[in-house]
């Protein structure tokens, strides 16, 4: 693997007296995007959490060498990391262009509005309803501008959170070939996605998490052919409920 | 605390207030403060229900003590009727205005019921000040004490004992109330009025019963104080006493009920302290206390945010599971499999000029699984509103059950056997998962306010709660039930979900990206139950992006796009129709 972009060591993290996350340890290499499978109720989401600086947790996290685990939120934000949360969390009463400059709220004038037109021209719909409130945007528009906005910080890492939740077949492809297009143009990816056999297809390393501890990692080749996993996770493509 | 403990509060609670004014370690001024401090501790428990609980804000609890106390006031002093005969009046009259205030006030959201609150609590205070009856602004003096025979209570170590029995059995009262059905519905409405209301709470009632429920705690209060002070004038009873009650139940922890309590004792014995040493350390007779106490405030709330109690006793308690015999509750006869048991014919809703959905018909039969499909909005999420009638349709008419739907409200649908969930998850965070899922089953107790006042609905809420532990079992999260709600993945909450809709044994389910977040595993379980229902004869109507999922279960199809039907039919058919698979699936399926 080359050199990891970032790096959590041994971490631990509790909801008061209830420990949901033990001792994970994972690595994200630059232009990479990596996965993590695994159940409801594993603790993926409180991981991502945990590294973003939304929850305190135990353990280090280094981010492009410098250790950012004792860091506020917005520190992060400023160092290049980035949060889609799984419920978009997008500023429903302001219209989609408020939306994104908030998002680019940390970086200069310029660099704004430069981010704003790379945005425009990756996903042109957003331009579309520049002005349109983001609470009426359709669901696919949602997560469309809920992955523009964490675009317009200029992370180095991206961490998505069920980016196909909710969405039409179509849009997913959509969502996925833009996730493959971000690690093209050198952004990495942390991707945790209900969707695990398309997740492992753009993904080139997956960790398993299960019961807040990671029971297996490998490449994306390693992990597909592991018929435990596909018969708890990645179905038979295709598959019949 | 332990359970245990908790357990053996109240009585020990009460014991200690019958011995300790006579044990003689208590100085008489402590004993009086004491009394004073019983008062507000039962506004402050009206107060936790009504803020704490129901979410509702109010600055004028200080004038329903009022009622309870001019009420007293009058019918003694002007009547002579005996003070026990006036305790139920005063109580009735109370509850009388606050129905009347309430159903004015109640429905106002916002900050615009706060300051309702404000604005009666003013007017009120000039009522009971210009009202000759009521001794205008000096009030009614020579008001009769309590008499046991022809003893009379004076002696504040006696009044002590009638003060506190009376918090004590508000406290048993206000406890046994949130531990009920009616108790969930009220606790359910701050954070997810939609979804109480899908399940048949009537939300307007619900905040009334607390509404008037607080002021009759403050009534009694009024009743208290009119026989202990022997006086009543209308200063007690303005705005800023009311801003102090609201202080009191909020530095104790609103939402708590031994909160009111320690807000009552710590506001009343801190502001008393401040005005004794103040004084002494700077030496000046201004109203420093005022000052330092408002100060001192900012840090508490600064420092404990959700209150006193919690730093205390830890958070609430989950409910109790086996406390009665399991007896099973009526179920709903179903129809026939394979007769008609929904049409909707041309439904259309319009926002504005934007048309959501656009002359939409289709069927479900019983004992059938129709999948509805489409892409991101189409009009699926909407057409469950109109089904469940959460919103008013433009135009076009649903039967269901051969009864056709009209100006019904979201409680009478629940009522007539359909049961939804929600594409955005509506679950009360800080709600254990059981009593989420017991909401469910609100229909199907019929206990009432005064019943859960005594706790004579064991027997139903324990088939009620039973029948809540096992739906959640079927959908696989039985050993969750006593977390709370808020601690559970989104792939968990959309199955709670399911197990609320259960509860109420409906003839339909409609549910809204059941799938959505779930890995493979989960969906297979998820699809072997709904098979499972389906040969228990309910319908299913499912709206769901998961292809795989929606063909292998769904019997039939209705595809959507920008609000019209485009293509129904067997799944086998709908997925080769060129019309879907441009506007839905994206040119290959």
């Amino acid at each position: 693997m080359s050199e990891a972009l970032l790096s959590v060591g041994d971490i631990h993290v509790s909801y008061g007296r209830v420990e949901a996350v033990h001792g994970v340890s994972l690595d994200v290499p630059k232009a990479s995007i990596v996965t993590v499978i695994g159940a409801n109720g594993a603790g993926k989401t409180t991981l991502l959490n945990a590294i973003m600086g939304v929850m305190k947790g135990k353990g280090s996290i280094r981010f492009d060498g410098k250790a950012v685990a004792d860091i506020s939120l917005e520190a992060r934000v400023a160092n290049g990391l980035c949060l889609v949360p799984e419920r978009r969390e997008l500023f429903a009463s302001m219209p989609v262009e408020d939306n994104l400059l908030l998002g680019g709220f940390r970086r200069s004038r310029a660099e704004r509005s430069q981010s704003l037109e790379d945005v425009y021209a990756r996903f042109p719909r957003l331009q579309e309803r520049r002005r349109q409130l983001a609470g009426t945007l359709s669901g696919g528009e949602r997560q469309m501008l809920a992955m523009g906005r964490a675009l317009m910080a200029r992370p180095r890492l991206l961490m998505l959170d069920e980016p196909s939740l909710g969405l039409a077949p179509r849009i997913v492809r959509d969502v996925f070939h833009i996730i493959t297009g971000l690690k093209d143009a050198g952004v990495s990816i942390l991707l945790i996605e209900q969707n695990a056999r398309a997740a492992l297809q753009v993904a080139s390393y997956a960790y398993v998490l299960e019961l807040g501890k990671v029971t297996a990692a490998g490449s994306s080749a390693e992990i597909t052919n592991n018929p435990r996993l596909v018969e708890s996770y990645l179905g038979l493509g295709g598959a019949s409920y | 605390m332990t359970p245990s403990m908790r357990q053996w509060l109240p009585p020990l609670f009460a014991l200690a207030a019958l011995i300790a004014p006579f044990t003689g370690w208590m100085p008489p001024y402590w004993i009086t403060l004491f009394n004073y401090i019983g008062l507000s501790s039962l506004v402050a428990l009206g107060l936790v229900l009504l803020t704490g609980v129901g979410g509702m804000t109010s600055f004028g609890q200080a004038a329903f003590v009022g009622f309870g106390a001019y009420t007293s006031a009058v019918l003694t002093l002007d009547y002579g009727i005996s003070p026990w005969l006036t305790l139920p009046v005063s109580l009735l009259v109370t509850a009388l205005g606050a129905l009347l205030i309430g159903a004015l006030t109640v429905r106002l959201s916002g900050h615009y019921l706060p300051l309702g609150t404000i604005a009666w609590g003013i007017a009120l205070f000039y009522v009971f000040g210009n009202s000759s009856t009521l001794g205008a602004h000096d009030g009614l003096s020579g008001v009769p004490p309590l008499r046991v025979g022809t003893h009379a209570i004076i002696d504040p170590r006696e009044y002590f004992v009638v003060v506190w029995i009376a918090v004590v059995l508000a406290i048993v009262a206000t406890r046994n109330l949130l531990d009920s059905r009616i108790g969930r519905a009220i606790r359910a409405l701050r954070r997810g009025a939609v979804a109480a209301e899908s399940f048949g709470v009537n939300a307007p009632r619900a905040k009334l019963i607390v509404f008037v429920y607080s002021a009759v705690l403050a009534g009694l209060a009024g009743w208290l104080y009119a026989h202990f002070q022997r006086s009543v004038s209308p200063g007690a009873f303005g705005v800023n006493t009311g801003i102090e009650y609201l202080i009191m139940a909020v530095i104790g922890g609103a939402g708590r009920i031994y909160g009111a309590i320690l807000g009552a004792a710590s506001v009343t014995i801190l502001k008393d302290q401040l005005q004794n040493i103040l004084p002494w350390i700077i030496g000046s007779t201004g109203n420093y206390e005022t000052i330092v106490f408002g100060a001192i405030l900012v840090l508490v709330l600064e420092t404990a945010p959700s209150g006193l109690w919690p730093l205390i006793s830890g958070p609430p308690p989950p409910p109790k599971l086996t406390r009665a015999p399991d007896v099973p509750l009526p179920q709903r006869p179903k129809p026939a499999p394979g007769t008609p048991l929904l049409q909707v014919n041309a439904a259309r809703k319009t926002f504005g000029g934007l048309v959501a959905v656009n002359d939409v018909s289709f069927e479900v039969a019983a004992g059938e699984i129709l999948g509805l499909i489409g892409p991101n909005g189409a009009g699926k999420s909407t057409t469950f509103d109109l089904l469940t009638c959460v919103q008013p349709r433009t135009s076009g008419t649903i039967v269901f059950c051969g009864k056709p739907l009209s100006g019904e409200r979201p409680q009478d649908v629940a009522r007539l056997g359909i049961s939804r969930t929600f594409q955005h998850v509506h679950l009360a965070p800080d709600m254990s998962v059981i009593e989420n899922v017991a909401l469910g089953a609100h229909l199907r107790g019929s206990a009432g306010t005064l019943r859960a006042f005594a706790h004579l609905e064991r027997k139903e809420e324990a088939a009620l709660l039973n029948n809540a532990k096992r739906q959640l079992e079927r959908v696989g999260l039985g050993d969750q039930a006593l977390s709370l709600a808020g601690s559970l993945s989104l792939g968990q909450l959309r199955l709670v979900e399911i197990a609320r809709a259960l509860c109420p044994d409906p003839i339909l389910l409609l549910l809204d990206e059941p799938a959505a977040g779930l890995r493979v595993g989960e969906k297979k379980e998820l699809a072997r139950l709904l098979r499972e229902l389906r040969g228990e004869g309910m319908s299913v109507l499912l709206v769901e992006h998961d292809m795989d999922f929606v063909m292998s279960l769904a019997d039939r199809l209705v595809v959507l796009d920008f609000g019209q039907k485009i293509a129904q039919g067997a799944p086998k058919d709908v997925r080769s129709d060129p019309r879907v698979l441009e506007a839905y699936l994206g040119g290959v399926a």
